[in-house]
This record gives C-alpha cells, structure tokens and sequence, in this order.
C-alpha cells in the first residue's frame, strides 16, 4: 500500500512539473532522434539495472570497454520491487543516470514525462528487433530506447496427464485446451486440468490478454482504448468457463502451484521462460510447453525489459553507443548465457546455444508473433481496473459483457494519457 | 474456592499468553527454520516446520553475492545516527515546549502537531528533490539528515515531560542550576522511559527503512541492509525464498540480540524512575 501511495506521489510530482512546464521539452508529438557521433565511446557511462541484470552487467560490460578502452561503464543494481519509484523520484529530481533499464509497462509513463531520450535512428534498425518488443518502445510514433530482452507466455503441462488425457501432443486449439485440461481432471487423475493466474493477484491480464489477441480482439485501437468488444468478450467467456467448469482452481496460495504440478495435481499452467528454471529446481520432469492454443491465431503476450538513455544524461554519446553494442546479436547470445535472458534480437536466434532446446524453440517461434499492451502513459492504472474486473469475472459475480463494459468505462474516464 | 478460582484464572491467563506467544513467535521460527531448508522444501505443501534437509546454501550465496560488511555498516551509521539526533533534538525541543515559557510556545506546539498529521509519504518526493537540490543525493548525510527530528519524537517528549513536576525544576533553579545544567542533569535522566521508547521506535524505524535509501542512494555502495536484500531475493518474475528468509534473519539478528542486552537496562529504568 505505501509502496503504491509513493508511487502515485511521484506520478503527482512528475505530472506537475511536466504541467509547470520545468524546462522540459515534453511536447507531445513525435520528437526527432539526435545523430550520434562517430568514433569510439569514452567517458563514464553511469546505468541503473534491475535484479539479475544489474548484478551481473558490471562484469558483462568489460567486454564493451574492451572495445572502447576510453570509456567506463557504471552499473547500479536496483530491486525489482522499487526501481518503478526509484526511477520515477529521478526523473522529478533530475537525479537520472545515463542509462536506465526500463520495465516494458512501465515505458509509456516514463517516455511522457519527457525525460527519455528519443532513439537514434541512425543507430538502431527497427526490423532488428521482435516487432512486438520495439513496439513498447514506441510512444505516440517515437521511440524511446530499445529492447534488451523479451519474454513471452505458453502453456506449461505435464506430457504423462497429456498422454492419458488424450493429446500426447498438446494442445493446438481453443477446444484442444478445453479438452485435454477437463480430460486430466477425469482421466489423468489431476485435481485441477489447468492453473489461471490466481485471480486474486495482480497481473492476471498477462494471462487473459494472450486469448483475446488470439481471438483477433484489439485492446487499443484509433487514439482509445477497446475493450468492449465481440472479440474481447469471447476472449473472457472462454477462460471464464476453466472457472465455472471446475476445471481451474479459484485460488492457490502463493508457490504451492508448482509443488502441486510437479507433484501431478496441477495439469497446466501459463507462464514464461523463469518456469523451466523453478520447477527444475522442484525436481519436476515429464514436462514441456505448448505454444498459445489457436483460436483466429496464436498470439501470446511479450514481456522483458527496454533500455533507455535519459535526455539529462551527462555522457549521452556514449551511452547510446553502449546501447548499440548491447544489441549486437553475438553480444546478446552472450548475454542469453550469462544470466538466461531471452534475445530481443531476431537473428541472434539462430545461435546453436538457442536453437537446441526444444522449450525455447517455442518461445521462440512464439515472439515472432507475440504482442504488447499499448505503450499508454496509463496502462499501469487500466491494467489495475482489468485485473479486478477479471476477479469478479472468474468468481462468478460477474458476466464477461458487463465487466468488459465496465472496463471500457472506467478506461475511457482515465483516458490513454498521451 | 477462592483458591481454586485462583488457579482456573492463572491457567486461562496462561494459556491466553501462551497462544499470543505463538502467534508472535510463530512466524520468526518459521523464518529461521526455513533459512536452512532447499529451494524447493520451503515452498512444500503442507509445509513443514523442521527441514528434512539442512542446507547453509541461502547463507553461503547470502555473503558471496552480498558485500555483507559494508551494507551492514551503511545500515548500521544511519540508525546510530538517527536515534541519535531523535533523542538529543526531540527532548530538547519537547522540554522547550513542555517547560519553558516564551511567546510563540502555542504556535511552534500547533505546528508539530499539524506535522503529526501530514502523512510522510506525501513529502517523499519534495524531500528527494530538497535533498538532491542540496546535493546530499548519494551522501551519508542525504541518508540522515532528513530524520534526525521528527514530530511524533517531539509531541512524545513534551507529553512525558508534561509529568514532571515544575517543582523539581524550580528547586533546581533556586538552588543556582542553570538552564542546560537542568535540562541535562535533572530532566533527561527522569525521562529514560520515554528515551528508551523513543530510541527503540527510531532505531526500528531507522534500520527497517527502505525506500528513503532505495531513492536517496544512487549507486550502491550507499545502499542499506533492507535494500541490499530487496535486489537480491527479489527478481522479475520469481522470489528466491531462501535467500530472502537467510537475508531476513541476517537482518533481524543484530536488531534482536541488542534489544535483548539492553532489555534489562530499559527495564530498570523504567522501574526507577518512580523512586527518585
């Protein structure tokens, strides 16, 4: 709760000073790249990263001053947890590095408080990249910084309950899903076919959006959000009815899913890449995953990260540069080994050390196609207002229809920020 | 009967305590014995409360990854500190506006007051920009500064100070003490009740502290024991349980052996201050 009050002060903040207009350029409309000089980077080039990345960049980063021996690269980890208000309080203070790594989601609001630096396009290829990972970089027609790394969602189930159930090879439709997770229940022997987001937590739109693309609903369409839509209301009946038929449980506690799918009592579940790594640790086996079932097509949800250079940034150049080198596709092969973190980069998919593994061939064929929610300033507040009408929904208090209509309400009330 | 009575009370009143000890001690237990678990065994259901395997592995991966030292030292100089300033700054103030008299006492009074009711996250962020407008940003002093007086500090004191009685004072002063003399050798020492509450509610607060230093610390060798451990236990997508049990321990320790060394010395001072 405090942690979501400060943020929403920092927001507050920001808002004002971007209204008062403090120096900064945040006109709206597309805003035109910078070239970037030529020559070798020099200089100290100070980055914030999350997690994983920001403890393991530092060392990472000796290979790019090896190339440019002039320059020094300054890696600041930052929690997960906090680094949405660790990097929002910066921007309001003007006390940004030169290099952040920036949350897919939370790159609309960041991008229109003016404070990211709009990517060189003399620097970076756009066809380079997963199409759906540049796209979260794009706010209102401009980019801000480049993807670093993706993720994207399929259908984690056990291949022995698969087999009993009927569909040794997974499932490929809509109805293969329905089927197979019911057939687990009453053939396989599993207490539940398949595990939904719990309902309860937030995020579950990651799991409802990859239906509703599927089904060729479009959440954002002309300037607004579109929610209340044939398409979308299908999307939500359909996983809506793994609820009413039993089939889903209402609710797991927090990390009791996974035992429980090891264990066989769980028959599927929807996530990202981390999966494989949690439930080998479990001891889990007997396991693969299947792309998003079709139903118009089979569209999954991207995730990862960007990385972006703040337009106060000291050492912008060379920053930029550190960037481009970051993209390079051997360098993201290397990058894939060293802390497992998927390449945004196409081509770097043809390296042996991705294509050899069959779980992430899956991945793989999945992010060519695999989209993300609009890079609205607000997504953050309507993704909130989703997610509890998604509760309801599941729960059974609601109908698909008027929870959608509500969603569209409230969504046109917040509006899409930019 | 009357003695029966007695004991059927004696053991409600026992079983009472004994059930909130559990409640309070429960989870703590839990935490510790789960430190020493696997990944794996920590997230079993049903859970279980001792490990079937003992592991230092969260441990081990707590110290190699973590620049334990000098987190906790960073962790440790702006607690010192801040309980520190608190009870020096808070007790001054709060003796000024308890026991002395000068014009203006009424309004300074009101205006801790106001403070006591503006929530603290709504100066989170004019706070940072205050602080990094002064370029205290990444700075011991952007660490403490902020905290060394506060309202609830202040309104606690004079509240406590308001007890004593301006006799004693008075005879001080009769007797030739001046105003500091008072204020350091008779008043402080009757308040080390209100002290040692004051200095433990600071000092929790202090080092529980998380995103004051997440914000104010820009790179991380600034950073804080709280903090060191949010980046560490805490991914993107999944939560390192074990580590974040080892780390929370690690955390909780210090903490609970120096309440546990000074308990006495609370204690006593509370027990005599009635006397003197």
């Amino acid at each position: 709760m405090r942690q979501r009050f400060v943020a929403a002060a920092a927001c507050a903040a920001l808002a004002l000073s971007v209204a008062a207009g403090c120096g900064r350029d945040s006109s709206g409309g597309s805003e035109t790249a910078k070239a970037v000089g030529e020559g070798k980077a020099s200089g100290e080039i100070t980055v914030w990263a999350m997690g994983t990345e920001g403890e393991k960049l530092a060392e990472f980063a000796k290979g790019f001053t090896a190339e440019n021996p002039d320059a020094k690269v300054t890696v600041t980890a930052v929690p997960w947890e906090a680094a949405h208000q660790k990097i929002a309080s910066a921007i309001a203070a003007k006390q940004t590095p030169d290099v952040s790594m920036i949350g897919t989601t939370m790159q609309g609001e960041f991008a229109k408080t003016g404070a990211l630096d709009p990517t060189p396009t003399d620097l970076f290829q756009k066809s380079a990249f997963f199409p759906g990972a540049w796209d979260t970089t794009v706010v209102d027609g401009t980019s801000f910084g480049v993807p670093w790394y993706v993720e994207t969602r399929g259908i984690y189930y056990r291949t022995d309950l698969a087999a009993k159930a009927g569909f040794p090879d997974g499932p490929k439709t809509w109805d293969d899903l329905t089927a197979m997770t019911k057939a687990m229940q009453t053939k396989a022997g599993a207490k539940w076919g398949i595990n939904l987001q719990p309902p309860n937590k937030t995020g579950s739109w990651q799991s409802l959006l990859p239906f509703a693309w599927s089904n060729g609903a479009d959440i954002a369409a002309g300037g607004k959000y579109t929610f209340d839509t044939p398409e979308m209301t299908e999307a939500l009946q359909y996983y809506q009815s793994f609820f009413t038929q039993k089939v889903a449980p209402p609710s797991l506690p927090a990390g009791s899913m996974e035992p429980a799918f090891v264990k066989g009592e769980v028959g599927a579940f929807i996530s990202g890449p981390w999966h494989v790594g949690i439930l080998n640790d479990q001891g889990g086996k007997d396991f693969t995953v299947a792309p998003m079932p079709t139903g118009k097509s089979s569209t999954s949800f991207i995730g990862g990260s960007n990385i972006a250079v703040f337009k106060d940034a000291k050492n912008r150049d060379a920053a930029w540069k550190f960037l481009a080198w970051l993209s390079k596709p051997d360098v993201q092969v290397k990058w894939y080994q060293t802390v497992s973190d998927l390449p945004a980069v196409q081509s770097a998919w043809t390296d042996p050390a991705l294509t050899g593994d069959k779980i992430l061939k899956v991945f793989g064929e999945q992010l060519k196609s695999a989209k993300a929610p609009p890079p609205y300033p607000t997504w953050e507040q309507v993704s909130a207002v989703l997610d509890t009408e998604i509760e309801k929904v599941c729960s059974g208090r609601e109908e698909p229809a008027a929870a959608l209509k509500a969603v569209q309400q409230q969504a046109d009330a917040i509006g899409t920020g930019v | 009967m009357t003695a029966r009575r007695d004991l059927i009370a004696r053991t409600v009143l026992y079983l009472i305590l004994i059930a909130g000890l559990l409640v309070v001690v429960g989870p703590f237990l839990w935490m510790l014995l789960s430190s020493f678990k696997p990944e794996g065994e920590i997230r079993s259901v049903p859970p279980t409360w001792w490990p079937s395997h003992w592991t230092l592995v969260h441990y081990r991966d707590l110290f190699a990854r973590l620049d334990f030292p000098r987190y906790f030292a960073n962790s440790a100089i702006v607690a010192v500190l801040v309980t520190v300033g608190n009870l020096l700054f808070c007790s001054l103030l709060g003796y000024a506006l308890a026991k002395l008299n000068f014009p203006g006492r009424k309004a300074l009074f009101l205006i801790v007051l106001g403070m006591l009711m503006v929530p603290g996250m709504v100066l989170f962020v004019p706070q940072f920009v205050l602080v990094s407008n002064l370029g205290l940003a990444n700075s011991y002093a952007g660490l403490v500064l902020p905290f060394l007086a506060g309202p609830f500090g202040v309104f606690l004191m004079r509240q406590f100070l308001l007890s004593i009685p301006d006799d004693l004072i008075e005879a001080a002063r009769v007797d030739g003490a001046g105003e500091w003399r008072i204020f350091w050798r008779i008043v402080l020492p009757l308040c080390r009740p209100a002290l040692a509450t004051l200095g433990i509610l600071t000092f929790l607060a202090s080092w529980n502290n998380f995103l004051w230093p997440l914000v104010v610390a820009t790179t991380d060798d600034k950073y804080t024991l709280p903090v060191a451990l949010a980046l560490y236990s805490i991914g993107q997508n999944r939560i390192y349980f074990g580590l974040l049990l080892a780390g929370a321990v690690v955390v909780v320790l210090p903490v609970l052996i120096v309440f546990l060394v000074l308990q006495r010395q609370f204690l006593r001072g509370i027990a005599t201050t009635g006397l003197k």
